[in-house]
């Protein structure tokens, strides 16, 4: 039998499979009992599986500037993550009021007054230096201010269990045809593990997201609005999910010089001539996206596109100028934009952050320095991060004297043990750390996608759970509330 | 001072281009300085042109020639009327630069911008120009702007877009964007607040822009051209404008269009079209009073326009293949 080994009774995470006494919890009992009895030589064959599916499907992800080879074949773990239904209800109100939350804000920003700045709830230099602040927003509203259609929260289990905001990904969050490859790798590897669960469904992402998309098209659109995908092309590393997505969804995929702008309307090119186009899902970043009023050298955008937007004659999804957002230096701000915007507590609170411009909050941080983890708010990915524990003394040093020469780029958090899961190491299911990214969609209300992507780092004591830094992924399992739902999971697996 | 604008902006292709796609910003601004009688653009071909406000509250005309053509007419005529400037601002002293509150409000003019990055070279520069001016905000803003002219030496074509700071001081040449970005530079690292300002001036003489812009706008031999000047944030006054070209005051013969961070915020002119042909861009202004006898000057606008050729000739696919992968 292969062996699952339980946390150490003095490991400060919280184990999502076992408790404190190492006793099986009773979410995870089936699938304990399950997988303990496979032999080593049966969860190998069962991993086979799994990569030769993703590897016959093309799901790769790519680093960038790795000499290896820049493409590797998506990496899943094949021990799932299971939330409860009362848990993930819990979950899903808390990321529907943060979702809400900053896009109110964000069309504060962009089409509004300005209030909370106004107002003293996020300082206004704050957002004026934010390099998210994108002056072209300005004079480009969406239909239901959703300036955010798909966001991604990041979202990390405390010690006690508590889930907690890590950060938000409000520009252009991917990872989400990993979630439904994810689970059509599982089902193929493991065809009767349903038996014991009834398992939310995934596959009516696809359906989900062109209902939202449609929601915010420009009225006047008609009863079927037209929608493309624009990607960067074959080269992007996700160029893949936007394949994906566009086919799960039923429409175009389209590169910048499939569209064309007439006189402030958007056309896509086609053998039957120029159609007008309603709402653009892009995955190119703003400065890309029209050489007019952005980066002139781009290749990648449609000339003219900004005006039309202006116009409003097209939605650009998400829309432009989200990074200020999800701008780390603003995180520590949004339980605030919460009770400001929606006079509601934050029902999922951050991961405690402390923002390196107060000089209140820097001394005491200084204090503790290696106690801390050290974030650049202008990296994505996990680059930049110092995490003071592991970090020498000259890495300290040199931190907080980047710190003091512009405290603005910097945000120091609390070390949170992120939870652990059993996962399949060198022949043994050891406990490793995770988070968890789900999507929520904003339309003409706001949804969360059940589940969401488990990123998972795969080597022992590590924090960095980025798939670019050698992380991995789990299924994620939201279990359905009683036998009503039964034969969701049977959906997923019928497709 | 009433003011009758007319900015002839004409491109010319050597063979017919497509899918042409502009923003304009050349339409005055209006505030307590200035009050915009009449404004109106027109192209040939027509189109429909949207006019926005941007950011900046500068008026944008975004307007763009799907069809085949080689040659693109934007006509835009404004009447403005302009008053004298404000007498120069009481003392105040350096000490109130470093309120936390005066820096929060002016964070974007304060910090380096694409076109304004300045380093030891410019900080050099800049305590030399103040080395002997009082503790006064107002008196370190003038010792700059009367600096740039030793600096830089007006010379109509000198530089291309894009040049460093750093290269402006060592080439000792420039136009009067250039002397405005090097003043914005040299306050914003000396702690004052700046921003880059587009617009017209009229003068005497159409040949050199450096001389004082006090010439009576009815005799002939006036000229107006699209210049750039600043404005400096003096505490408990506002923006005080000064223009370093001519080292002196702005007057009611400056037209404001807009203000920015940079040159990049309020550029008259900015597009792409398609097509390999290689673009001619003139642009004109003339400033008329109705009863004055018309005379104008025509000036390429060179460093105005951005004229992009899309796609690119060369490297075109390996840019798009790096492009793509930057993508977030």
């Amino acid at each position: 039998m292969a062996e699952l080994r339980k946390p150490d009774a003095e490991f400060p995470a919280y184990d999502e499979a076992f408790d404190r006494d190492g006793s099986v919890r009773p979410l995870y009992a089936a699938i304990v009992e399950r997988f303990s009895n496979f032999d080593t030589a049966e969860l190998r064959r069962r991993e086979g599986i799994i990569e030769e599916e993703f590897r016959r499907q093309g799901i790769t992800f790519t680093v960038y500037g790795d000499s290896q080879g820049t493409e590797r074949t998506w990496p899943m773990d094949l021990f799932p993550r299971l939330i409860a239904a009362a848990e993930w209800r819990e979950i899903e109100r808390g990321l529907s009021q943060r979702v809400t939350a900053l896009n109110r804000f964000l069309a504060d920003i962009y089409t509004g007054e300005g209030a909370a700045m106004a107002d003293g709830v996020v300082p206004a230099w704050l957002v004026q230096s934010s390099d998210g602040f994108e002056r072209n927003a300005f004079g480009v509203s969406v239909p239901h201010d959703a300036h955010c259609v798909i966001a991604g929260i990041d979202l990390v289990r405390d010690a006690e269990g508590q889930y907690r905001v890590l950060e938000d990904n409000l520009r252009n969050p991917s990872g989400i045809s990993y979630v439904i490859e994810n689970r059509a790798a599982m089902t193929k590897a493991f065809p009767r593990v349903w038996e014991d669960h009834t398992v939310e469904p995934v596959s009516q992402y696809g359906r989900m997201l062109r209902t939202a998309l449609e929601s915010v098209a420009p009225t006047g659109s008609g009863d079927k609005p037209l929608i493309v995908i624009l990607t960067p092309g074959i080269y992007n590393s996700a160029y893949f999910e936007h394949a994906f997505l566009a086919r799960e969804m039923g429409v175009e995929l389209v590169e910048g010089p499939d569209l064309v702008v007439d006189e402030h309307v958007v056309y896509l090119r086609t053998i039957e001539g120029l159609v007008p186009v309603d709402v653009i899902y892009r995955r190119i970043d703003d400065t890309f996206l029209d050489p007019v009023s952005f980066r002139p050298d781009s290749t990648l955008g449609v000339p003219g596109l900004l005006g039309a937007m202006r116009a409003g004659t097209v939605t650009v999804c998400n829309s432009i100028g989200n990074g200020v957002a999800d701008d780390k230096a603003i995180h520590p701000y949004v339980t605030d934009l919460i009770r400001y915007y929606l006079g509601e507590q934050a029902i999922l609170p951050n991961v405690e952050t402390y923002v390196m411009w107060e000089p209140d909050q820097r001394e005491a941080a200084f204090d503790r320095l290696d106690e801390l983890v050290i974030k650049p708010v202008g990296e994505s990915g996990g680059y930049g991060i110092v995490i003071g524990r592991d970090a020498s003394d000259e890495e300290l040093a040199d931190a907080r004297a980047e710190i003091e020469r512009d405290p603005r780029n910097w945000v120091v958090q609390e070390v949170v043990e992120l939870s652990t899961l059993a996962s399949l190491c060198d022949d043994v299911l050891e406990p490793r750390h995770l988070d968890l990214r789900p999507f929520v969609i904003t339309g003409e209300r706001t949804q969360v996608f059940p589940g969401g992507l488990t990123r998972v780092a795969m080597r022992k004591g590590s924090l960095i759970v980025n798939s670019s830094q050698g992380g991995g992924s789990k299924d994620t399992w939201v279990l359905a509330d009683g036998a009503h739902s039964n034969g969701a999971s049977a959906q997923d697996a019928a497709r | 001072m009433r003011l009758d604008i007319a900015y002839r902006l004409h491109f010319t292709y050597a063979e017919p281009v497509s899918e042409s796609q502009n923003e304009i910003r050349v339409r005055p601004r209006d505030d307590l300085r200035q009050r915009v009688l009449s404004y109106r653009l027109t192209t040939t071909p027509a189109t429909r042109v949207l006019q926005m406000r941007d950011y900046f509250g500068t008026t944008v005309d975004h307007l763009g020639i799907r069809g085949s053509h080689d040659d693109l007419l934007v006509l835009a005529e404004a009447s403005v009327e302009t008053t004298p400037t404000d007498e120069t601002p009481a003392p105040v002293s350096c000490e109130r630069l470093d309120d936390q509150q005066f820096v929060n409000s002016h964070i974007e003019y304060l910090a380096p911008s694409q076109h304004v990055q300045w380093g030891e070279l410019v900080n050099e520069v800049a305590s030399w120009a103040v080395r002997s001016a009082a503790d006064d905000v107002c008196e370190r803003v003038l010792a700059v702007a009367q600096a740039v002219p030793t600096v830089l030496t007006y010379e109509r074509g000198s530089t291309a877009i894009g040049v460093t700071l750093e290269e402006l001081i060592d080439g000792g040449r420039g136009v009067c964007q250039d002397f405005a970005h090097l003043a914005v530079g040299m306050l914003r690292c000396t702690g004052i607040p700046a921003r880059y300002v587009s617009g017209y001036l009229f003068a005497l003489d159409e040949t050199r822009p450096d001389h004082d812009a006090d010439g009576d706008p009815d005799s002939a031999g006036i000229s107006v051209q699209t210049h750039a000047w600043i404005e400096a944030a003096v505490p408990g006054y506002g923006w005080h404008a000064l223009d370093p070209t001519n080292g002196g005051l702005v007057g009611e013969r400056h037209v404001v269009i807009g203000y920015g961070r940079d040159y990049n915020d309020v550029p008259p002119v900015r597009g792409v079209f398609n097509g390999a042909a290689d673009a001619k861009v003139d642009a004109e202004v003339i400033i008329a009073q109705p009863t004055a006898p018309v005379s104008m000057v025509t000036e390429p606008i060179r460093r105005q326009a951005r004229v992009a050729v899309s796609p690119p000739a060369d490297g075109a696919a390996q840019q798009q293949a790096a492009q793509q992968q930057q993508q977030q």
